[in-house]
């Protein structure tokens, strides 16, 4: 309000402008980057219609990207049935390493030197050799372990077995590979969120009598997820790419079916490229999911929860109209 | 009828430092009992050996007659499990210097866990007695917040209401009223002073001289680890005998 009733007076904001140009050289180097992608390039080849002499011809070309082409490959039931492969990789994958990595953490934690030690030769093992080399491994494991069979130790009563060869077809060595080695990485994420919840909270828990599993369950696990999630969504979406290591053991995942498509017709390029749009768009869908799934879990620690993308945008749309209504200023009092 | 807290010659030490060195301690029932004295005393120490937060080394802690975190068989002492621990801790109500409502429940969600999960009482019901001490707190329009939207002596009466709804035969305060803003130790205070009014037995851990001479039943006065003195507030607060306890006064007056 102004105190003498004259009308608002008008903010001339602050100009950067230092941020206008870098602003413009950034637009500049994307609109070249978005030209050369939808670009077309000369085959080489002409093509010419109508009779001499007044025959017409014009050079050839085709996209630089083989939009075409990747067009016509996206959706091919090869390549379908590798997504689908990729995603069922990913996802049983990270599910038997987050259970595993949660176990390896309490582990970790515990006062049982023994328990403690056992997960920490676990992380060891597995952190410290190349996941590549570890799924070349579970594939051959029947060198080494012709049959695995459930019975008495350091006997030979055995009430069940089976060979290695028929247990870890491609698909399942692949699948333990990641898995185990998931493992390791999660009981390191879950070990830093549980040590992240407050020692108070487990006094407390304690103070109105829950025992000690109770208050992991109920009290600790439930605040070391705010913790836990951002990584945790992270290492899914690097277990989607990792997946790819597969096709090395001929699992036929989305890499695996590209270069079974390409070798085939030699179109390398443009199968890379539908393989890699694929990824992206896994890796966006699960990237949005963990926005949301962050913003679940961060309830209570936070007074107000950070702005959804569309609630983002919206508020931005609401600041630029706002730039442009010259008239719209603070009311100072004078 | 035996006193609700008994202590003997009960001695603690953290690798090496003695903390306490032998405290006799006895709360009656409906008693109200103020630990006061200098920062690392052992005051707080004593409170959390009480409900076997931590373990105390020598000596006998019998809580209702029941000795604290053992049982007596056969001449031998037999370590109690965790789930008999966790028993005779749902009967002993604690409050923390820095509140601990679990962060990522609601205010009732926190007054209706322990209630649930430890007695077994059905979710309706806890609600209703959840319900009951909130208002009883004068906080039964902060229901649905989350702890981290509530003051830190709203926090602290949540943290009270959380501890009565487990309905414990015995409370402990530990520094109830330290972490608050000054303006915020009344709210807190009163609620205790209310507390103490329908009998129910409290030890508090305070530095709030007035509270301990206004609704203590007896005063013990810690001092590295060994009681100094202890009696009647109105008596050891105006007359104190010795020269730590007048030192210590001097400072907190």
């Amino acid at each position: 309000m102004t105190t003498n009733g004259d009308a608002p007076l008008k903010v001339v904001p602050v100009r950067h402008i230092g941020r206008w140009i870098s602003g413009g050289v950034a637009l500049l180097v994307i609109a070249m980057i978005v030209h050369t992608i939808f670009s077309k390039l000369p085959t080489g080849q002409y093509a010419c219609s109508g009779a001499k002499p007044n025959r017409l011809c014009h050079a050839k070309t085709e996209w630089r990207f083989s939009w075409d082409i990747i067009r016509h490959y996206f959706f091919t039931s090869e390549i379908l049935h590798g997504v689908v492969l990729t995603l069922l990789l990913t996802v049983l994958a990270m599910a038997i390493g987050i259970v595993i990595g949660l176990v390896l953490a309490v582990m970790r934690l515990s006062p049982n030197r023994l328990l403690s030690a056992t997960a920490w030769t676990y992380t060891w093992f597995f952190r410290g050799t190349p996941v590549y080399v570890q799924i070349l491994l579970w594939y051959n494991i029947s060198a080494i372990y012709p049959q695995l069979s459930l019975g008495v130790p350091f006997t030979s009563i055995a009430f069940w077995h089976v060979s290695a060869v028929t247990l870890f077809d491609p698909f399942r060595a692949a699948l333990v590979a990641l898995a185990l080695n998931e493992g390791a990485y999660m009981s390191e994420i879950a070990r830093a969120g549980i040590i992240s919840v407050d020692e108070g909270q487990i006094e407390a828990a304690s103070a109105i009598g829950l025992t000690r599993r109770q208050t992991l369950g109920l009290v600790v696990v439930p605040q070391a997820m705010r913790v836990i999630i951002p990584p945790t969504g992270n290492e899914i979406i690097s277990m989607l790419k990792t997946s790819s290591l597969a096709s090395a053991i001929s699992v036929v995942e989305t890499l695996g079916a590209a270069t079974n498509i390409y070798s085939a017709n030699y179109e390398v390029i443009p199968l890379l490229l539908t393989a890699s749009l694929w990824y992206l768009f896994w890796t966006t869908v699960l990237s949005s999911g963990q926005f949301y799934v962050e913003r679940y879990f961060a309830r209570g620690s936070l007074r107000s929860p950070p702005p959804t993308p569309l609630q983002r945008l919206r508020h931005d749309a609401i600041g630029i109209a706002g730039k442009f209504r010259t008239t719209r200023g603070l009311e100072v009092a004078r | 009828m035996t006193a609700m807290v008994e202590a003997r010659s009960v001695c603690k030490a953290y690798g090496g430092v003695e903390v306490l060195k032998g405290v006799n301690l006895t709360v009656e029932r409906g008693e109200v009992t103020c630990l006061i004295g200098p920062s690392g005393s052992g005051k707080s120490t004593l409170l959390r050996c009480v409900n076997h937060l931590e373990k105390h080394d020598a000596g006998e802690l019998r809580v209702d007659g029941e000795l604290v975190g053992y049982e007596y068989r056969d001449g031998k002492l037999y370590e109690l499990n965790d789930r008999q621990i966790c028993a005779e801790r749902s009967q002993i109500g604690m409050v923390f210097q820095r509140f601990n409502l679990f962060a990522h429940l609601t205010v009732l969600e926190n007054i209706t866990l322990g209630q649930v999960k430890v007695k077994g009482r059905s979710t309706d019901e806890a609600r209703l007695k959840a319900r009951e001490l909130l208002a009883r707190v004068g906080l039964d329009a902060k229901e649905r917040s989350y702890p981290s939207q509530l003051s830190g002596g709203q926090q602290q009466r949540v943290a009270i209401a959380r501890a009565l709804a487990m309905e414990p035969k015995l409370m402990l305060f530990d520094e109830p009223t330290s972490a608050l803003d000054p303006e915020l130790v009344g709210e807190v205070l009163d609620v205790m002073k209310d507390l103490a009014r329908t009998g129910m037995t409290m030890m508090v851990v305070t530095h709030e001289m007035n509270f301990a001479r206004e609704v203590a039943d007896t005063v013990y006065f810690l001092d590295a680890g060994v009681i100094e003195e202890s009696g009647d507030p109105k008596v050891v607060l105006t007359q104190p005998q010795s020269e730590r306890l007048k030192m210590f006064l001097s400072k907190v007056l």
